[in-house]
């Protein structure tokens, strides 16, 4: 091991160290930033440049038919819902339980989360057929009274989905506060304006310190049973189909296991890069990522189990038609996206098994990219496989995409990509005040003896 | 409005506003609606009229009623009271409405310019410059005209056979590519008439058919498939149910095929050579009637050099397999009919011989008193006017149809021909390859625009009135004919009495009602024959008398061929025949029922064949039939590119190939698409021994078909005759569901209650139904590469399937069933619909409602039978194929899902109508499109709250066949099937 790579006397800084830290994090941005901004908003462009000719055109455009009615870009929203998971796992329930790793990652997480939910709330709009009339899923006082149907799960997702962003946000905008009011009093010009108006008046008083608390605990308490929910709601947009390969009772934990895991990659994705380049490494440091390492080992194995679960119980009911479509999905024309997925699920985390891979940054984010593929994969096989070969043979068709679905999908990454890099700029990635509680912590703690690096 | 905008302010808006809707300029285009200024009494909007007319896509000459909305023929369906068709149509019936409508017809007349370029000129110029070439020629000697057209109905053939003597030239005919001439000239030959007999499939207990396609192409399709499913269904025939048992002998195992026993895989051009041996056993046997007026010793003469075993190695069918289908024939009590449908005459022989020798002339096979002659004229007189045209004895040929340049073997050298011929002049409805030879072009009327008459056999008369205005500025054919004859013949062409080709017609009919009489006044007999679309009368049977000569002996009972090694065979496609549906999309768009293949010409190969030439032989596990590797076919006449599509379902050694594709200027649909076999096929046969290697290049044949392996699910279920007859319950291997008990109360239907019964016993995979579909319910075409990509949007599809090598015998080798929406109880699709687009009508449809759905496509997915189809463009109907839209039927958009409603526009109408009239709806009164075009009669609708309804009747009637589909969804389907049935286990 690359013993020592982390240098960070964590314990021993100041509060002073948290808040330059984090302010230089703001100072304005150089070239290189904007043009990474613009290289996002180009992304963005070109997929909104697509996604304008699917709506003139009509779906068409793109690879889809029958009997895969549904691909990549119902993959794309599982697949970023189950990103933004990752966050209010860390940023909520990790807070209820009081888990001290999480302060230095959990803005970061959180943020991600939003930027998540708000890039996954796109692609049910960029699927459907009509996009202009997504808003007949909204129960809203019409003259025709009509209302959604309560029974589809696509209602359950609007609901879902719609609460998870609010919350989210909500939890997001109420803990920048103490850290805003701190910019705002630093700022000057248009940011104060900007400041001043975010910080919603924070003196930061006793009183106003104890509601805060407050609040922040019982948002966290909100926030957590929806990291089940959500998740469970999304897989129940399949589990309630009658296709094989989708209907099956395993598939709410799976996915919210799978939501972990794949989150908790994107934590690391974004993260590992973002602390080298803000140089941030003093406040998000080798434990930091450590602990999320672990947290992916753990849902990692969880999901093998999932998959051998889901597999077994397939095996063990001995229905025909779910026999066939397991089979077409290990060993079928696609059979190769099943193998990629295990390989970057199943197999590939098991590196992290060794403390030296999980503490190498360089390991961490390899391995972390992996996990992004390979759960994009899941979905894809779960959702274009599991469709592609379904109950009547004759109508059985493997889908290809095709180039608009890709740059959408690409489009997607940028959209997210540039709305994280805008909030680094202009609001704290790392949250000071949580910090500065995790420093003096740190510093009060003897029990907790700092593994990495030299203590001291 | 307290705050912000007072009522006075609100009414000022809203007068601005709609003074800013009331200027012009700034709003889309005016759609008017102009009424009639003078209405048609018989126009009522939104009400439809019917005519009686015929068909004239093909030979057989069914009835049709045309249904005409507001002027514009919007469906074709069949005549009830027509003996032919009984009110059933084929699917290229259907699709004569995109010939009508087809976007390629030719406008106005056109000259060809010295480069080669048409322009369009008036007609009366047109019609002054052909009258003045016609005349020169007529008066520069006799028989310097010449004509060659499609076969139009006998009295429109004997209209342009005058107008050929007023221009003093007898080289008058009418070409018909795959014609019934061999059939004919052997009835002559040896009945001495001039005419074809009629069978009875349905009196029959054993069918065999030498390469004739009876459900599929010959002859009279619509009527042989009905009598056929008679002939298969479960009757009691000496005291146990059975069905008829049925073989067919050829090279490839058609759809025909697929609904016999038995596929008697031959050698292209052996099917005579098995209906020798077949004879041979027959005669030998004994298994002959007494007093049957054949000398048999002639008999075995002819066939003495058929025994089985020896000619088994040039046919390719083993001698016990000729007996057995000889035992079958000869031991038959309850009558047998032996088919020929080839284009070498042995076939025909040994076919009529072997009912005669059986007899059953007169019960199977019957001649009426009438002798009917074919239309086309035998090629022998075509080939003397192409003879004529080379060595520069006509001055002026008009080509009239048949698209000669297309479709004569290359043998005639017609193209050639016509080149010496001073002035050609094409007339037509749409141009096609002729038409590139012509020097002047002139439109004519679509068949359903003019007058006309069929006479399919004795004593059926159709008759073809016109059922709407013309769509373009063409003429009808024969009123230019007789014109030009009165104009430009002089005193020649005053000897047409009549003055125009409806004048022709009715002349005819009234000669007609002075023979067969019926009608009190002429104008009556003239009437009804409109109104019914003809005079039908059963002909009477009539003695013949059969007489082999010594020489026919001697023609005929030489031994057959030796088999070459490699074989390409053309057979008839199922929609485009001889190339003449080409330019119909319905017809490209709806898959060959066996291949599953659309928009193409392909190269079927059995895979024995395929590993020869090196093709791989499984490309991809799913996708049995699509073929990618191109061979290079060496044939005589030519090299010939073709995609192979690996088989099991040909004969080793051959490559079958459909005629119909391979146009070049037929129009947008069909230019472009595959090969046209005629171009390389020899005079008088439809197979060349040929060589073929594989090319190192690859082509993609398109289906919508997935698997070919029902993989042992609940989709098309099949059991024995003696599973039937002892009531024993088929084991699928499926694990029966008990169901106790439900968790939702079932849903009561205080009125109609929607359902259909479809024999799958019945349903020849036809694909009637499916034009029928595209006709009534405005869906659309999306052509080749949409096709690929799962877009298919015919909302009932004949799904097929094929035994797996290691289950054959267990059942029938091919299944074929329609497969449409199941209108479920528990539909899966109605739940998951987060608008509610899909729900369910108090009458048990599952209803889509097409303004409330907004694309989830969540309902398709949760379909366990994957029927319904989702627009992934907006549907596109080219001017004036436009006008076939069925104005009862909403054309959906983009972004929207459809699907199979049970043609609820029908339902409607007549509830409506019963209500109006105060009374309750008929069983029988609705019949969906797909139902009503059936020629099988597989599809019955009904009211499953009706106990008396024909629908259910059907179901308890077959109880031992009763099914559903994919019962285990639990979906409660309201369309039951009645299970396929075959003769044995372990024979296929």
């Amino acid at each position: 091991m690359a013993a020592a790579v982390d240098q960070s006397n964590y314990h021993n800084l100041s509060f002073l160290d948290v808040d330059r830290t984090a302010q230089r994090v703001m100072a304005p941005a150089g070239l290189k930033y904007w043009l990474w901004v613009g290289f996002c908003a180009f992304l963005v462009a070109v997929g909104g440049s697509f996604w304008t000719r699917q709506i003139y055109e009509g779906l068409g455009v793109t690879g889809y038919g029958q009997p895969t009615l549904w691909a990549i870009y119902i993959t794309d929203f599982v697949f970023w819902v189950g990103i933004a998971h990752s966050g209010t796992l860390i940023s909520a329930v990790l807070f209820l339980f009081r888990t001290r790793w999480r302060t230095a990652v959990y803005r970061c997480a959180e943020t991600m989360t939003v930027f998540a939910v708000l890039t996954a709330g796109l692609f049910p709009i960029v699927h459907l057929g009509r996009p202009w009339f997504f808003y007949w899923l909204c129960p809203y006082p019409n003259e025709r009274y009509l209302q959604p149907d309560f029974r589809s799960p696509l209602t359950w997702d609007f609901f879902a989905i719609s609460t998870y962003l609010t919350t989210s946000t909500l939890f997001l905008s109420m803990g920048l506060i103490p850290d805003i009011a701190n910019q705002r009093d630093i700022s000057i010009g248009w940011r104060k304006k900007f400041y001043s108006v975010l910080a919603c008046g924070w003196q930061g008083t006793d009183r106003q310190w104890r509601n805060f608390s407050m609040a922040y605990l019982l948002l966290a308490g909100f926030a957590t049973p929806l990291v089940l929910s959500v998740h469970s709601v999304v897989s129940w947009d399949f589990a309630t189909m009658q296709t094989p390969g989708m209907h099956s009772t395993i598939f709410a934990p799976y996915f919210v296991a799978g939501a972990i895991f794949s989150g908790c990659a994107m934590v690391l994705t974004l993260i590992i890069p973002m602390r080298k380049m803000l140089h941030i490494e003093d406040l998000v440091t080798i434990w930091h990522l450590d602990s999320l390492a672990k947290v992916i080992l753990l849902t990692s194995l969880v999901i093998t189990y999932s998959y051998s679960t889901e597999a077994f119980l397939v095996y063990y009911a001995q229905d025909p038609i779910e026999m066939t479509t397991f089979y077409q999905r290990f060993f079928g024309h696609q059979g190769y996206l099943f193998g990629g997925m295990v390989l970057c699920n199943c197999l590939i985390p098991l590196l992290l098994f060794s403390p030296s891979i999980r503490t190498n940054t360089i390991w961490l984010f390899v391995i972390s990219i992996f996990v992004n593929i390979g759960m994009w994969l899941e979905r894809f096989v779960l959702i274009a496989g599991s469709l592609s070969v379904a109950t009547i043979p004759s109508q059985w068709k493997f889908y290809v995409p095709k180039v608009t679905e890709v740059m959408i999908t690409i489009a997607s990454f940028g959209w997210f990509l540039m709305n994280f890099s805008l909030f680094t700029k202009f609001l704290p990635i790392v949250s000071m005040t949580e910090l500065k509680e995790g420093v003096g912590w740190l510093r009060k703690s003897a029990r907790n003896t700092y593994p990495y690096g030299k203590a001291s | 409005m307290s705050d912000g905008l007072s009522r006075r302010s609100f009414l000022k808006l809203a007068a601005t506003a709609s003074a800013a809707a009331a200027i012009p300029g700034c709003e889309p285009a005016a759609r008017k609606l102009i009424p009639y200024v003078v209405p048609d009494e018989n126009v009522i909007p939104g009400v439809p009229t019917f005519y009686a007319t015929t068909c004239t896509e093909c030979s057989a000459g069914c009835g049709v009623v045309a249904r005409v909305m507001e002027g514009r023929v919007i469906k074709l369906e069949g005549n009830p009271v027509d003996p032919i068709s009984q009110g059933a149509i084929c699917a290229r019936g259907q699709a004569a409405l995109q010939g009508l409508y087809n976007p390629d017809r030719l406008g106005d007349p056109k000259t060809r310019q010295s480069d080669g370029t048409l322009t369009p000129i008036h007609w009366d110029d047109a019609t002054k410059l052909m009258n003045g070439k016609l005349a020169a020629a007529a008066q520069a000697g006799k028989g310097r005209v010449a004509f060659i057209g499609a076969p139009q109905g006998p009295t429109l053939n004997s209209v342009a056979k005058a107008w050929g003597v007023a221009y003093n030239s007898v080289r008058v005919g009418f070409w018909e590519a795959l014609s019934d001439e061999p059939a004919e000239r052997v009835v002559y030959s040896t009945f001495g008439r001039h005419d074809l007999p009629i069978y009875k499939l349905d009196q029959a207990e054993t069918i065999i058919s030498f390469g004739a396609d009876f459900v599929e192409t010959w002859r009279s399709p619509v009527e042989y498939a009905r009598q056929f499913a008679q002939f298969r269904a479960p009757k009691t025939r000496g005291g146990t149910l059975s069905i008829g048992r049925a073989a067919y002998v050829g090279p490839r195992l058609n759809s025909t095929a697929a609904k016999c026993d038995e596929w008697v895989a031959s050698n292209p051009g052996t099917e005579g050579a098995v209906a020798m041996a077949v004879l041979n056993v027959v005669v030998n046997q004994g298994w002959v009637a007494a007093n049957t007026g054949v000398n048999l010793d002639d008999i075995k003469k002819l066939v003495a050099n058929y025994d089985p075993e020896k000619v088994s190695a040039q046919t390719g069918v083993p001698a016990e397999q000729i007996k057995r289908i000889a035992g079958w024939f000869g031991q038959a009590t309850g009558g047998a009919v032996a088919l020929a449908g080839t284009a070498e005459v042995q076939a025909h022989l040994a076919a009529y011989i072997l009912n005669l020798v059986t007899g059953n002339l007169g019960k199977t096979m019957i001649f009426l008193d009438e002798e009917v002659p074919l239309e086309a004229t035998w090629s022998q007189s075509i080939k003397g006017i192409i003879d004529a045209m080379r060595d520069g004895e006509v001055d002026v040929l008009i080509i009239a149809g048949g698209n000669p340049a297309y479709s004569m073997p290359p043998a005639y050298a017609f193209k050639e021909a016509s080149k010496r011929v001073g002035y050609v002049i094409w007339m037509g409805d749409a141009p096609d390859e002729s038409a590139d030879l012509a020097n002047l072009l002139i439109p004519t009327h679509h068949p359903l625009e003019t007058w006309r008459d069929t006479a399919p056999r004795a004593g059926i008369h159709g008759l073809g009135q016109p059922v709407m205005q013309p769509v373009y500025r063409s003429r009808a054919l024969h009123d230019i004919l007789i014109a030009s004859a009165h104009v430009g013949a002089g005193t020649a062409g005053q000897a047409i009495t009549y003055e125009n080709a409806a004048d022709a017609i009715n002349t005819a009919w009234q000669d007609l009602q002075g023979k067969i009489g019926g009608g009190s006044t002429p104008k009556q007999f003239w009437d009804d024959a409109r109104r019914h679309g003809g005079v039908f009368q059963d002909g009477k049977p009539a003695t013949v008398k059969f007489a082999l000569e010594d020489d026919d002996i001697e023609a005929m009972s030489g031994p057959p061929p030796a088999p070459s090694e490699l074989t390409l065979w053309a057979f008839p496609h199922i929609f485009l025949y001889d190339g003449r549906g080409a330019n119909k999309s319905w017809l490209q768009e709806i898959p060959d029922p066996v291949t599953q293949i659309v928009w193409d010409t392909w190269a079927e190969i059995h895979p024995d064949t395929a590993a020869k030439l090196g093709l791989k032989k499984d490309y991809e596990q799913t996708r049995l039939f699509a073929g990618i590797d191109v061979i290079r076919i060496s044939t005589p006449g030519g090299p010939i590119e073709l995609t192979a599509t690996i088989s099991p379902l040909v004969k080793p050694g051959v490559i079958a190939v459909p005629f119909g594709q391979g146009h070049t200027s037929y129009g947008r649909y069909a230019n472009g698409i595959g090969v046209n076999p005629f171009y390389f096929l020899p005079e008088g046969t439809r197979s060349v021994a040929v060589t073929a290697r594989k090319l190192d290049k690859q082509y993609k044949l398109v289906t919508p078909l997935g698997s070919s392996d029902m993989m042992g699910r609940t989709i098309i279920e099949a059991m024995t005759v003696s599973d039937l007859a002892n009531g024993v319950e088929p084991d699928f291997g499926e694990e029966k569901v008990d169901r106790p008990y439900e968790m939702y109360a079932p849903i009561e239907y205080a009125g109609h209650k929607w359902g259909m019964t479809i024999d799958v016993n019945s349903c020849t995979g036809c694909s009637a139904c499916i034009a029928a579909c595209y006709a009534e319910n405005n869906v659309q075409v999306v052509g080749k590469a949409n096709v690929d990509l799962g877009r298919i949007m015919s909302w009932i599809r004949v799904e097929r399937y094929i035994q797996p090598a290691d289950k054959v015998g267990d059942g029938p080798l091919i299944q074929i069933a329609p497969m449409l929406c199941q209108q479920c109880d528990h539909a899966p699709c109605e739940p998951v619909c987060p608008v509610f687009a899909s729900h369910h009508t108090n009458e048990g449809l599952n209803a889509q409602i097409y303004n409330r759905c907004i694309g989830t496509r969540f309902c398709e997915n949760n379909c366990p039978y994957k029927v319904r189809r989702f627009n992934w463009y907006a549907p596109e109907f080219v001017e004036p194929l436009n006008y076939q839209l069925n104005p009862d039927v909403t054309v959906r958009g983009a972004g929207v899902m459809e699907k199979c409603t049970f043609c609820i526009q029908r339902i409607t109408t007549a509830e409506i109508n019963a209500r109006t009239e105060d009374r309750k709806l008929v069983d029988g009164e609705i019949i969906p499109a797909c139902a009503q075009a059936c020629p099988s009669r597989a599809i019955t609708f009904g009211d499953i709250n009706d106990p008396n309804s024909a629908m259910i009747k059907r179901r308890n009637d077959n109880k031992g066949r009763v099914y559903t589909m994919l019962p285990e969804f639990n979906a409660l389907p309201a369309i039951t099937y009645l299970r396929d049935l075959y003769q044995e286990k372990g024979k296929a």
